[in-house]
């Protein structure tokens, strides 16, 4: 199967939610409560083991360019998800081998081995998956793997009533995301830019699986600028463990030495 | 009727029919977690100011709300962390004292240590799982990409041969068990500061150098204040003291190379001062320099070697559960890890 994923084109999301509804009935997750954040629309604030699609909310107080409004004003939306990325920390970090690579390339968490160890939630440099508080498991998007399995897109992409949320075969979607970008450059949005979609764009992470065009800096949508998967500096870190380990040796034989010889 | 009211149970907060839906997924039955709420985050006092407007100045990053995600390690973790230490530290001893005539006693408790440290540490991991009964899952592959699979399968190895090492006592055919126990000490005692370091924590992902350093040095030291707690020979004390010296200089040093580490991302490294943390942390280094005072002092009774040792290990303590703190603490302001990121530090 050739790879799959989200191109998150916000610039015709209209801040419906209806992905983040979408999402909780197909995936059977618990709606968020009614808590009133002050923050905009946005009363879910993250992505969360419960909530795996997340509007994000901005307001500016400024247009955008070529945008005309009665006074200087910008709303931008953003739905945010697991960016399912070509490596990613979470898949690396974990030590029982319950999230995996599928054939659709994205990163699948298998609830039935997840013992719950809580090294993937700190190894994501997104802040994406966490652990459940019922059962202790850690809960991601799954890129609606059951749907793609019989042929289905992901239940929030098929909601989405502008198709900001684009679902498909990944090289068809940078395709897409270029010709967006390009018109809307030409209809002089300069601000449009494009998040993750290659490797180029974000060595950290070799290019994201679910990719965005954004009309704002990345971290204004709580997006990192320029994040890194963790296990690209391992090797040096494992490299002064090894000098550390053999200076215990050489201390522990000092120490040895110190006892004298009767 | 009831099985209707049962099914209106299962369905409630889910805006669910129960006519139309059976909530039998395996994501059904969570409980809702609102972080925002949880933490205390400030109910924006509307009356003051309207928040989602919050001008140029606020717009560096998504109103203040984290970026990443708290770690979620209990404090099993950080005791583990120094438990592991401790049975590093002991294998190494035991392996080098084994079959020395002076040392016997030393060697036994070494062994002792090591067994003992390798056997509650994996209890201590387990206890924090969130599937308990699936402990064993950790050896179901090996990752070589995931320090905690490293970790998982040196500390299997390590318990199994520190179980052999016991039995066999030090009969001189044990020599290849210790030898082969303390390889696998070494790697237990160093590999959570890379463990550590491999997150996107950004403090300690900004110290992923220096973890591994500091947590070895503290092993030696932990090591030798716990043995400074028994009664041993004249002989084996020397032994004792001199390891015991050069790790907690060696500790001290680790953590003035970790904070100027620290240092580089200031954002973060603010969370060693701060809060529960902070506390911690300073702990850690007045401990640590009441426990190489003292045993500067002159004379050398028993107990000034234990109060010594006491202050040492409560110091080491101080450093592992500081080392957590400071991690969830760190993350708790995003520009701790936007600002790096856009200086390009983080690369």
């Amino acid at each position: 199967m050739e790879p799959h994923g989200f191109f998150t084109d916000t610039s015709v999301c209209i801040g419906c939610k209806a992905c983040e509804v979408a999402c909780k009935q197909w995936n059977q997750l618990p709606a968020d409560g009614a808590y009133f954040s002050g923050r905009s629309y946005d009363n879910t604030l993250h992505l969360e083991s419960t909530t795996w699609r997340h509007v994000a909310f901005l307001e500016h107080s400024r247009q955008l360019s070529g945008q005309t409004t009665a006074r200087p004003f910008s709303w931008l939306f953003l739905s945010d998800v697991c960016k399912h990325c070509n490596r990613a920390g979470c898949l690396e970090a974990c030590p029982t081998g319950a999230l995996v690579r599928t054939e659709f390339a994205s990163v699948y968490l298998q609830p039935d081995v997840c013992n719950g160890c809580g090294y993937c939630v700190v190894a994501c440099p997104f802040g994406v998956i966490n652990r459940r508080e019922d059962d202790g498991r850690a809960w991601k998007c799954t890129l609606c793997y059951d749907r793609q399995k019989v042929g289905l897109e992901p239940a929030c992409a098929k909601t989405c009533p502008t198709d900001s949320i684009f679902f498909g075969p990944v090289e068809e979607l940078k395709v897409r995301a270029q010709a967006r970008l390009l018109e809307l450059h030409r209809k002089g949005v300069h601000e449009a830019r494009l998040y993750g979609m290659t490797e180029l764009d974000q060595p950290g992470t070799e290019g994201l699986n679910a990719f965005f065009l954004l009309l704002d800096r990345p971290e204004a949508y709580n997006l990192p600028p320029e994040p890194r998967v963790p296990t690209k500096e391992a090797g040096r870190a494992w490299g002064m463990m090894g000098l550390a380990a053999l200076g215990m040796v050489a201390a522990a034989i000092a120490a040895v030495r110190a006892g004298g010889e009767e | 009727m009831t099985e209707l009211f049962a099914r209106r149970q299962a369905t409630a907060e889910r805006e669910l029919d129960p006519q139309l839906a059976v909530l039998s997924g395996e994501a059904a039955g969570q409980r809702i977690r609102h972080p925002a709420a949880q933490q205390g985050m400030p109910p924006i006092p509307l009356w003051q100011k309207v928040p989602s407007q919050p001008g140029e100045e606020a717009q560096k990053d998504y109103y203040r709300l984290p970026l990443l995600k708290e770690p979620v390690w209990i404090w099993s973790v950080p005791a583990y962390f120094y438990l592991g230490g401790v049975a590093g530290g002991s294998a190494l001893l035991a392996t080098l004292a084994h079959g020395k005539r002076g040392l016997k006693k030393l060697a036994a408790l070494c062994r002792g240590l090591a067994f003992a440290g390798t056997t509650v540490g994996p209890a201590l991991l387990t206890y924090d799982l969130g599937k308990m009964g699936r402990f064993l899952n950790m050896l179901r592959v090996f990752r070589p990409s995931s320090p905690m699979s490293v970790g998982s399968w040196s500390l299997a190895g390590s318990g199994a041969l520190a179980t052999l090492a016991l039995v066999q006592g030090d009969h001189p055919a044990a020599k290849p068990t210790t030898r082969a126990l303390a390889g696998g000490g070494l790697v237990v005692s160093g590999y959570t500061g890379v463990l550590l370091g491999n997150s996107a924590n950004p403090l300690w992902q900004g110290t992923r150098l220096t973890l591994p350093l500091l947590f070895t040095a503290s092993a030696i030291a932990s090591t030798s204040a716990l043995l400074e707690l028994f009664t041993l020979n004249r002989r084996e004390e020397r032994v004792v003291r001199r390891f015991g010296t050069i790790g907690k200089i060696a500790e001290a040093g680790s953590m003035a190379l970790f904070e100027l580490e620290a240092a580089q991302n200031p954002e973060a490294a603010r969370a060693l001062d701060r809060g529960k943390a902070g506390v911690l942390w300073k702990g850690a280094k007045g401990f640590l320099a009441a426990g190489i005072a003292l045993s500067l002092l002159p004379g050398d009774s028993v107990g000034k070697r234990r109060a010594a040792g006491t202050l040492t290990t409560i110091g080491a303590l101080c450093l592992r559960f500081g080392l957590l703190e400071a991690g969830k603490e760190a993350v708790r302001d995003p520009q701790a890890v936007i600002t790096p990121q856009l200086k390009g530090l983080a690369r």
